[in-house]
């Protein structure tokens, strides 16, 4: 199938038949900017409120260009009342924050403030915005007769005119926004073209808004990323970086340039700036050199093929105007000498093209052209364009799943972008002295009445640390961050004695694998976990013959099944994964033998796979104090399939006895457009017949941590996610049924903290809770920071409660997920989200990585997936 | 745009449109004589200055306009861009653009091999228009000046019978342009050449380009003399324009991007040699293993490179490393082109970002790292040969 009959297939038809004009199917760019306006000295140039860094965005006042080859073709008049952005598209974190829940949660209306724990005073990474008192934002409607079609002549002629060059505004061809009042209600202006003919412009008010009202809070971010840009940093993305500091890896061939992730939004109590450090990490790899490294690796023989699936969906920045494209397709059929049809419709060749453009001599002329559909700017324009790209001219963008497995490599960049509270910090204070020292980015604020403030410090609280109890002791570790010592020669709570089971090995590794089990049985007896000894299968070194060793002696009478692994090749572990997980459901444990040959480790190794071994089974490690008696708390997550994109994978994490040491875990794959909420009401149902087989009475309160949630998505979680839980729950008891809680789960949120200590500035203590100030008003959310981080800057965890029929305190709220971070058998010490959703995030990953199946059904009842 | 107008005449419709040509007149002429420093009076929406950046010889690039707000320029299409960082430039280049304007003194113009002036006169009065030969062409004293002005013969053309702008205080005939420019050229010692772009439709050949345009060049002679007279380092410091916009481009010039781009096109080349040496037949010898074939790689070299690289010293590995000999390494065209085929300079770069090996005549790099784990995946490296 060619390029273009795939480009077909995929039911996207090209360019000029559905531009019906004869658009012309031209590399990016292709003319320049049709500036005009003769007289160049009077022409106006305007901002593109779309930011769009590197396009012709200039205004014009046109020449001959005819209306139908302008490039934002528009149904004319209303646009609607949406303001249009990069992208043409609304940031979805914008709509999650006008999904008001905490208006619905009585008990927390007024107050949503834990008491418990010590202050402790941190410093953020916010600032404080400061507007006068009576600021509102004015927003018009203008209205051009005749009606002008292209964005960018509405633009100009606007700009142009005297009456609001000097007033501060954005625009984006049909909405404007102004900081101060014109005099009318309705103003008429007119500006001329270059022609002379005159145009009619009726700006008329529509809406006077507040300085809290989203549609101003979106102005207020488009204003700050005009101003960083005034701070010579690129837009990439969201995010802006300063390529004048990069860092180059060259031995990786990687640049990383430091930046800024920043947005202006509402909290609790006020407008607030945040920033945020951020790294790009740029390849210094063009998409030809990566396509020759594939064809001397793979030969002829399925380049095409390797090429398609290595590229295809990738984002390519093309060095000569920097913007970025995702490759759709490869034309094979094209190539650099053939010709295109420019925007002027005259046809040049691709080599010709780029010589006479750029003064770039492409090397290679039997490169084929990539392909990318540009997206419409306006979301209502149905029409798909294309763009040819030259591979030689293309740049790999951010780390494929093959570099970032690469340890050396990763290692190298943590080395680079770990930055120690401090370290941050000084970013911060440089940004803000930027800003504040900018002469246009002074003067921008002030046109908008806009006071840049300062960083902004708040009181959060360190949470009462907990007790870990153990079989035949309680002990208080001496770090919440791991308390493996403290635990050493401790029993667990429970554990199933392990008496039939199998280690398959291959011949070279018998040995170090005898050792190990004599290790491993040793320190088994010592936790009170008793090992028999195993069967042992010796088998040559391949996945296939592990994998036949497995089809002849694993049947449904063995216990687990141990797999020493002679290399990490993917393969070995998934096909093992995939065989015990579903086709013969039996618990596993992969052994690296390069993690047994460590010299001095084997103990500390031997006990870690002991206590996964024993949890494998159903055993029980440790717990902590649960105030709330018949409480259950259930995780879910989604990943990706690895394999199949539109495929995720949910999984679903209960907790099936009061102490809250024994789950149940289910997950199933379904298409990405599928709603998660479907499936949730089956999982639930499970989870409480599961309880109430083991406890005999349904639990009086479930607690649901929903993790995986994306921006946008908040609004679809409580009108059908949180309905289907509600049902199932209802439905699972006949009077009384239990009261359930959501919490939405995101580990990547804006806000830092740090403490000072000692003049100096370091991550906060373990189990600090903020719950105000940094919070919005909107929702019932706390920050919790329940991870230790050796160096490098903690991101705190973001609880949003969307839903409470139990009515915990606010306080009783944070200190139960406090407790649930304590949990997580794979790790002895706190983790940064509850161990339900650890558990869950296991589960779909090892699913989405090697699976691919649903695991039966048998091994819900252990955490087989650890 | 003008699509509710209905042409009392057939309109004419220019390819390319008349102002790209314009644009490309300037282009064609900065390239065709290798043109380093070049201003712009009148830059506009900066299109003609965004064209020219992207000329190798371009080293410095102003613009002057009366209408430049400083806001407007952050970021824009001027600046290097994420491309300009990953590619640097041969050579430096700084754009700058200034308010001001054409009429007013600021020495930081003087000296310049092109200044352009499109479109620009005729929207002077005839007050500016008579001080503009004695700044530009008395006071920058470039060695160029292109000036572009619409021929008016050319009007009753188009539909509306007026001036082309309403901003335009005079269009001139081919005479009356040709009067003032040799005038103008006759008092600065210039030389002018006078040609247009938008050619007149067939039959309406005799009214003459749509753009008439000027070429002004300095007399080289009487430069020299005057400058003998009056050195340019004399000029006194005279700072009137005001700075709205400035960057500069990273560039081979510059030692990080030198570094960057040299530890690059190395590492790229390394990389094909390693996954030619381990998908090919190799052998051991002592603790070295080196391959049987050349490790030459197939790609984007001529046959005489190709046996030159065959001639030079093998790669080879010992234990997790793989060793480039930079025999080898300088060889390959890109490389050797950056360095100037000089070994130590190769050396000393290559040792601040990479690793050598003991007496520095190799360069170490991991056998396996993520480029060549896809090898492994797909069992495609041959096993050692024992000997």
């Amino acid at each position: 199938m060619s390029g273009r009959a795939r480009v077909r297939a995929r039911g996207m038809a090209r360019s000029p038949s559905a531009a019906g004009a004869g658009r012309a199917l031209a590399p990016p760019s292709a003319s320049p900017s049709p500036s005009a306006s003769p007289s160049a000295s009077a022409s106006p140039a305007s901002v593109d409120l779309g930011n769009n860094e590197a396009s012709s965005t200039s205004g014009f006042v046109g020449t001959s260009r005819m209306s139908e080859k302008c490039e934002d073709v528009r149904p004319s008049g209303d646009a609607g009342c949406t303001f249009i952005e990069r992208g043409g598209k609304i940031r979805r974190d914008f709509t999650d924050l006008s999904v008001c829940t905490r208006e619905k949660l009585a008990h927390v209306r007024d107050c949503k403030r834990g008491s418990s724990g010590v202050p402790v005073k941190l410093v953020t990474n916010l600032f404080s915005l400061d507007l006068p008192q009576d600021w509102q934002l004015y927003q018009y409607h203008v209205a051009y007769v005749p009606d002008i079609e292209s964005r960018r002549l509405r633009i100009a002629l606007l700009y142009s005119h005297k009456e609001l060059s000097n007033k501060a505004k954005a625009f984006d061809g049909v909405i404007l926004f102004l900081s101060q009042k014109l005099e009318e209600k309705v103003t008429e202006l007119s500006s001329e073209t270059s022609r002379g003919k005159t145009v009619k412009m009726t700006i008329t008010l529509t809406r006077e808004l507040p300085a809290r009202s989203p549609v101003c809070i979106q102005v207020f971010n488009i204003i700050f990323r005009k101003i960083l840009k005034k701070l010579a940093m690129y837009q990439i993305g969201r995010n802006f970086y300063k390529p004048s500091e990069s860092v180059e890896i060259p031995q990786h061939k990687l640049s990383l340039w430091p930046g800024f992730a920043i947005s202006v939004s509402q909290f609790e109590s006020r407008l607030l700036f945040t920033a945020d450090v951020s790294y790009k990490i740029l390849r210094n790899e063009t998409v030809l050199e990566f396509m020759t490294g594939i064809c001397q690796e793979t030969g002829m023989s399925c380049f095409t093929q390797t090429c398609e699936k290595q590229l295809l969906g990738l984002i390519v920045l093309t060095r000569y105007n920097n913007k970025t494209y995702r490759i759709d397709d490869i034309d094979w059929s094209v190539k650099p000498t053939h010709t295109f049809q420019k925007q002027d419709g005259t046809e040049v060749t691709y080599v010709d093209y780029y010589k006479q453009q750029y003064d770039i001599t492409l090397s290679n002329l039997n490169q084929p052209v990539l392909v990318s559909l540009l997206k419409s700017k306006r979301n209502d324009n149905p029409e798909v364009r294309v763009a040819h790209l030259i591979p030689e001219l293309c740049f790999l963008t951010g780390l494929t799943r093959q570099a970032t497995s690469d340890f050396q490599l990763m290692k190298a960049v943590a080395e680079e972008t770990r930055l120690s509270p401090l370290g941050r910090q000084q970013r911060l204070a440089r940004l803000a002295d930027d800003i504040q020292r900018n002469k246009d980015a002074r003067f921008e604020l002030e046109t908008w009445g806009l006071h840049f403030g300062c960083q902004m410090s708040l009181t959060g609280r360190v949470l009462p640390s907990e007790k870990i109890l153990m079989q035949d002791r309680v002990c208080q570790p001496g770090s919440a961050a791991e308390w493996s010592k403290d635990m050493r020669n401790c029993k667990i709570l429970s554990a199933r004695s392990l008496n039939k089971w199998l280690v398959i090995c291959s011949n070279r590794d018998e040995n170090v694998t005898e050792d190990f089990l004599h290790c491993l049985r040793r320190v088994g007896g010592s936790m009170g976990f008793n090992v028999d000894y195993p069967k042992i299968i010796k088998v040559q070194e391949n996945p296939a013959a592990f994998l036949k060793a497995l089809q002849k002696y694993v049947d449904p009478n063995v216990q687990l099944v141990m797999c020493i692994l002679p290399s990490n090749q993917k393969s070995y572990y998934d096909s093992i994964k995939k065989y015990l997980s579903s086709v013969c459901p039996v618990p596993s444990q992969c052994v690296l033998i390069r993690t047994l040959n460590k010299q001095g480790m084997m103990m500390s190794i031997a006990t870690k796979i002991a206590m996964q071994m024993a949890c494998k089974l159903g055993g029980e490690l440790w717990a902590v104090e649960i105030p709330l008696k018949s409480l259950m708390v259930v995780g879910i997550d989604v990943c990706k399939d690895e394999f199949s994109k539109g495929m995720v994978v949910v999984g679903f994490v209960a907790s099936i006895n009061p102490g809250i040491t024994r789950w149940f875990s289910r997950c199933i794959l379904q298409r990405t457009t599928t709603d998660v909420a479907d499936c949730l009401k089956v999982f639930m149902t499970g989870a409480l017949n599961r309880w109430c087989k083991h406890n005999h009475a349904p639990p009086a309160r479930i607690v649901v941590y929903r993790d995986g949630v994306g921006d946008g998505q908040l609004k679809t979680l409580i009108e059908y996610e949180v309905p289907q839980l509600l049902s199932s729950v209802t439905e699972a008891s006949s009077n009384t049924s239990a009261k359930l809680s959501v919490i939405v789960v995101r580990k990547k949120c804006a806000p830092r903290f740090f403490t000072e200590v000692n003049r100096s500035l370091q991550n906060p203590p373990l189990g600090t809770v903020v719950d105000s100030e940094a919070t919005r008003p909107e929702w019932y959310d706390f920050y919790l920071i329940s991870q230790a981080a050796g160096r490098g800057t903690i991101t705190p965890t973001h609880y949003n409660v969307i839903y409470d029929d139990n009515g915990l305190k606010p306080d009783h709220m944070q200190r139960l997920t406090f407790k649930l971070c304590h949990v997580y058998y794979n790790w002895p010490g706190l983790i940064s989200i509850p161990a339900p959703c650890q558990y869950a995030h296991k589960l779909t990953f090892l699913v989405a990585q090697s699976v691919h199946k649903e695991p039966s059904l048998e091994l819900a009842n252990s955490l087989f997936y650890l | 745009m003008d699509n509710c107008e209905v042409p009392s005449k057939k309109v004419i419709e220019f390819k390319p449109p008349v102002y790209e040509q314009r644009y490309y007149f300037v282009k064609n002429l900065v390239n065709r004589h290798g043109l380093r420093k070049i201003a712009d009076l009148g830059f506009g929406d900066a299109t003609l200055l965004w064209m020219l950046k992207y000329h190798r010889c371009v080293q410095y690039l102003v613009g002057v306009d009366v209408a430049a707000r400083p806001f407007e320029w952050g970021g824009g299409r001027l600046s290097p861009g994420v491309g300009g960082y990953i590619v640097p430039r041969e050579l430096d280049l700084t754009i700058t653009l200034y308010r001001g304007s054409a009429v007013q003194k600021d020495s930081r113009l003087c000296g310049f091999d092109l200044i352009t002036c499109i479109e620009l006169i005729e929207h002077l009065d005839s007050e500016d228009l008579a001080k503009f030969p004695e700044v530009v062409f008395g006071y920058f004293s470039p060695g160029m000046v292109v000036i572009s002005t619409p021929n008016s013969e050319f009007n009753p053309l188009f539909p509306a019978s007026t001036f082309r702008d309403p901003d335009h205080r005079f269009e001139w005939n081919r005479t009356q342009f040709q009067t003032w420019a040799l005038d103008v050229a006759k008092l600065y010692n210039y030389s002018v050449e006078f040609t247009g772009v938008g050619d007149p439709p067939a039959g309406a050949e005799h009214v003459g380009y749509c753009t008439q345009i000027g070429v002004f060049q300095k007399n080289i002679a009487k430069a020299t003399e005057s400058s003998i007279s009056e050195p340019e380092e004399h000029v006194p410091e005279e700072h009137i324009y005001e700075v709205v916009y400035t960057t500069s481009y990273p560039s081979l010039q510059q030692s990080k991007y030198f570094r960057l781009t040299l530890s690059s096109e190395s590492v790229k080349a390394i990389g094909l040699m390693k996954s030619r040496f381990l998908r090919g037949l190799r052998k051991r010898e002592g603790d070295r293993v080196v391959p049987l074939g050349s490790c030459t790689p197939q790609f984007g070299l001529t046959e005489a490179q190709r046996a030159e690289i065959d001639q030079s010293p093998k790669p080879y590995s010992v234990g997790e490393k793989f060793y480039v000999p930079l025999e080898r390494l300088i060889i390959y065209p890109k490389v050797n082109h950056l360095v100037a085929g000089s070994m130590e300079k190769l050396r000393t770069i290559l040792a601040e970002g990479l690793r050598l090996n003991g007496d520095q005549s190799a360069v170490q790099v991991e056998l396996v790292d993520y480029q060549t784990q896809r090898l492994f995946d797909e069992h495609l490296i041959s096993p050692v040969l024992e000997s």
